[in-house]
């Protein structure tokens, strides 16, 4: 029992991660029809400007997170303006933009190796408390991280729903030409979706490293797998379905090596079984959990 | 009953909810040719999707030739001899008219890739292929663009690909979704020697879809009139003017689109 | 800047873009002719490199029979890949296919009994106290070669110009095939398939069919890179297997235009040196940077001539505009 609480409380740690990240993706890919493999990038690019903040310039670490998160939507904006918003104009197409997506992976990866080296880096947090909660441990900076990520998600999922921006942000993702005739600023709708998608990268990627404890230019890279697993087993598109598909996919995985499921499976594998699941709901459901049967024709 | 080449019984088939096609009943006999006509949203592409297997219906089943075709994957139904063409006509912009043309071509050796290593069987089938690919580009009167990339052509022009493309996979039945829509006049002219001759000459049965009676009014043996998903009359042309309900549907709609 | 003068270097960067051209012509057939965007295609090589190096090494497998092997297992990955989920949705099929190559790697990276994990085929145990070694059987060819190549080239000739030279013949005889097999109608229909589905169905075609052909024999092209692959590095790590190699492909891919096989050859040795040829840049202002700065660096160039190549010319260096803008 007591391993149980603490696989999923693990699994709703990563869980939340996982869907933030997610989200924004989901974001990307339904208002401008772009898978963005460079998602895991802005993660690590987080991560390591808020290590550089606060370890380096010694700022008070909720200012350095912040920061990166503005660091974060800033190259994100600078790319709508030098590359996205060309490439739409130009017409490019479905690889076109997975290509583009992935140079800017390599980039941005290999600029965070060149400036901080490929060595493994840590917060200066308190790792160590832990609480102790039907026998499982629960680690603070666990917890901190669980309630910041709930707060977060909630409140972009109200955004979503209720703001101004958010429905033009809705009703563009449904049918682009006709919010577009309908007086909705595109614009405006587009730079929304790349605030929200580097905001929330770079406090997912501080979120991931704070859990980790340790990280490494490739920490994004290696959560990318399970954060699109996340995004398609959610329905692309679907920013709601995102969230849903984060937790579900990091409870999964977690819950996988517990001893009593057979002797569990190696906490290695995990990975593996994020991607099992993908392979298996899409194979009764090829368009995701939230997808509707699409009208042919 | 024996003469039924194709029988639609009670067909129904929703989307999220909507009722496209709501209990559909027809039948169509070999050798004639049969108009499905209806207002906007009346679900006349949807029966023919259905017909054609693009999608697969809720209830009611499909007949062709006898056998039940209503769970088949579109290839299957084309390999019984149910050929469509599209609304708007689709040409595969990228490849030449004439390869447009020979993607029809049944049963080509060439298809499998077994036949990589039997050079013989593949290029004495292209051969004989691409004649008969000529011949059809010359009867539809586009043969002068053969080795042209199809994304070139004109509207009308991809119609009559589109037709020629169907007709080069030797159908039994040929399906047209409104095959005249869009069209100007001398094509109309020219798409209607083509039917006519393919008629009398190859015995073809042919179901069409348009959206107005006139266009179909005279080379149709017999109209069906959709409305709201059911099939609401069936009968020679002349006589579907005096139908009452074929009258208020239309009426309805007008009144609605004014 | 002395390496750049030995015949050594030139050799090295030919092997090398004969190799990633062999991979690359896998992806030719998938994208080029299907308009299958695999973005798992790594996943081939590794799982045919490393499905040989196990077989000779552990169960000391005749070298021919343990190559062949690794290329069916390889076609088995894209009959897999292809099964489970090529009948997603183009962009569903590009996401799944990149998480397959991910989680081929990460199982060689875990499964330490079976493949040496993490210290790569090294660290396969052979059988009794061989040393683990895969490449005897080609080494006898390769130096047979050596030997008849003295004469005409002198002290040059060694071990690695005789592999550049059979991988060269390799890659041509496969680009000839390919380059057959592309004007059969089989590739007609799966050139349709790139546009629509709806056509070639209603015409009485399998697409799934064509696509999952197109899936595996992409992958047995790869497999076949994969065990040269394993020949030339002769230890194989699962480091050699991220997804940067598809991207790799993909890049020599799009110069040669995609559609057409002939520019292929060409746009690999274009890689070959933007790759290897910078590793040799050890010259001013290269060497203010240390060796792994400079690897970081290199990885870079290529992110940005990927990105530079598909804004300013999307049809490649040797494909046809007019392909791209027909509506």
């Amino acid at each position: 029992m007591a391993e149980f609480v603490q696989l999923l409380f693990n699994g709703l740690v990563a869980g939340s991660i996982f869907g933030m990240a997610a989200l924004g993706i989901s974001l990307v890919y339904s208002v401008l029809h772009l898978v963005n493999f460079a998602a895991g990038d802005f993660l690590t690019l987080g991560a390591f400007t808020t290590f550089y903040l606060a370890t380096s310039q010694h700022l008070p670490f909720v200012l350095a997170v912040i920061l990166s998160m503005v660091i974060g939507v800033i190259v994100s904006l600078i790319l709508e303006f030098i590359l996205w918003r060309r490439l739409r104009r130009s017409g490019a197409g479905m690889l076109a933009l997975f290509l583009v997506a992935s140079g800017i992976a390599f980039i941005l990866r290999q600029s965070i190796a060149l400036t901080f080296g490929s060595d493994s880096r840590r917060f200066d947090l308190d790792q160590l408390t832990t609480y102790e909660f039907l026998g499982a441990q629960i680690a603070r900076a666990q917890l901190i991280v669980l309630l910041c990520a709930s707060i977060a998600i909630t409140g972009i999922a109200l955004f979503i729903k209720k703001s101004n921006i958010g429905k033009d942000m809705r009703a563009y993702a449904d049918n682009a030409s006709l919010a577009a005739v309908s007086g909705i600023n595109v614009d405006r709708v587009i730079i929304a979706t790349w605030t929200i998608s580097g905001a929330y990268g770079a406090l997912a990627g501080v979120f991931q490293g704070t859990v980790q404890g340790q990280f490494t230019n490739g920490m994004g890279l290696d959560l990318l797998l399970a954060i699109l697993a996340a995004v398609v087993l959610g329905t692309i598109g679907d920013a709601y379905g995102a969230l849903i598909g984060g937790f579900v996919l990091g409870v999964v995985m977690d819950l996988s090596t517990w001893d009593a499921l057979a002797g569990g499976i190696p906490s290695t594998y995990k990975p593996v079984v994020g991607f099992a699941v993908l392979v298996i709901v899409l194979l009764f459901k090829p368009e995701g959990i939230f997808g509707v049967r699409a009208r042919k024709i | 009953m024996n003469n039924l080449i194709l029988e639609v019984n009670d067909v129904a088939v929703a989307f999220g909810g909507v009722k496209a096609v709501n209990g559909a009943t027809m039948s169509v006999e070999v050798g004639s040719v049969t108009s499905v006509i209806g207002p906007n949203g009346a679900g006349k592409t949807t029966l023919f999707n259905l017909i054609s297997g693009a999608i697969k219906p809720d209830s009611g089943t499909i007949l062709f030739q006898g056998f039940e075709i209503q769970k088949l994957l579109p290839h299957k139904i084309a390999d019984r001899g149910i050929v469509r063409t599209f609304q708007g006509a689709k040409v595969i912009k990228r490849l030449s008219v004439l390869e447009n043309l020979m993607l029809g071509a049944q049963n080509n050796p060439g298809d499998n890739l077994i036949n990589f290593f039997n050079p013989r069987a593949r290029n004495a089938f292209e051969k004989q292929a691409r004649e008969r690919a000529m011949a059809l580009l010359k009867q539809v009167g586009i043969e002068r663009f053969a080795n042209d990339y199809a994304g070139i052509l004109s509207g009308g022009q991809r119609k009559l690909l589109d037709l020629a493309r169907a007709l080069m996979a030797e159908p039994v039945m040929l399906l047209l979704d409104e095959p005249f829509a869009g069209v100007n006049p001398t094509l109309v002219e020219k798409l209607l020697e083509v039917l006519h001759a393919l008629r009398t000459e190859h015995h073809l049965t042919f179901l069409l879809v348009e959206h107005d009676l006139e266009t179909v009014m005279n080379i149709s043996d017999r109209v069906v009139v959709m409305a709201e998903g059911r099939v609401i009359a069936d009968g020679l042309p002349n006589s579907i003017y005096e139908n009452q309900a074929v009258v208020d549907a239309y009426l309805g709609t007008r009144k609605l689109n004014s | 800047m002395t390496a750049i003068l030995q015949p050594g270097f030139w050799v090295f960067i030919l092997t090398m873009s004969g190799i990633y051209g062999i991979f690359t012509l896998g992806l030719q057939v998938q994208y080029g002719v299907g308009g299958i965007l695999n973005f798992g295609h790594v996943g081939m090589m590794a799982l045919s490199s490393y499905t040989m190096a196990i077989l000779v090494i552990a169960h000391g497998f005749n070298f021919w029979i343990a190559a062949a092997s690794g290329v069916a297992v390889a076609a088995l990955g894209g009959a897999f890949l292809g099964l489970t989920t090529l009948r997603l949705r183009g962009d569903y099929f590009s996401i799944v296919s990149i998480a397959f190559s991910e989680i081929v790697r990460y199982v060689i990276f875990n499964s330490d009994g079976l493949t040496g994990g993490s210290q790569g085929s090294l660290a396969i145990m052979p059988i009794g106290d061989a040393y683990p070694s895969y490449t005897d059987t080609w080494d006898t060819i390769l130096y047979w070669i050596r030997d008849h190549l003295t004469p005409i080239f002198g002290e040059v000739a060694d071990r690695d110009m005789a592999m550049g030279i059979l991988v060269w013949i390799t890659l041509g005889i496969l680009l000839f095939i390919v380059s057959r097999v592309e004007r059969t109608s089989w590739a007609r229909v799966l050139r349709a398939t790139r546009e629509d589905d709806d056509v070639p169905s209603a015409l009485g075609k399998n697409v799934f069919r064509f696509r999952l052909q197109a899936v595996i024999i992409g992958s047995i092209i790869g497999g076949i890179a994969g065990i040269y692959w394993a020949l030339q590095v002769t230890l194989l790590s699962p480091d050699d297997f991220l997804t940067i190699v598809t991207f790799y492909a993909w890049m020599i891919l799009i110069l040669s235009g995609a559609t057409k096989v002939k520019g292929l050859a060409i746009a690999a040795i274009f890689f070959g040196f933007l790759y290897g040829g910078t590793r040799f840049f050890t010259f001013w202002p290269f060497s203010v940077f240390d060796a792994s700065q400079r690897s970081y660096m290199r990885i870079m160039i290529i992110g940005i001539v990927l990105i530079v190549l598909m804004i300013r010319r999307p049809q490649g260096i040797f494909g046809k505009r007019e392909e791209m803008v027909l509506e």
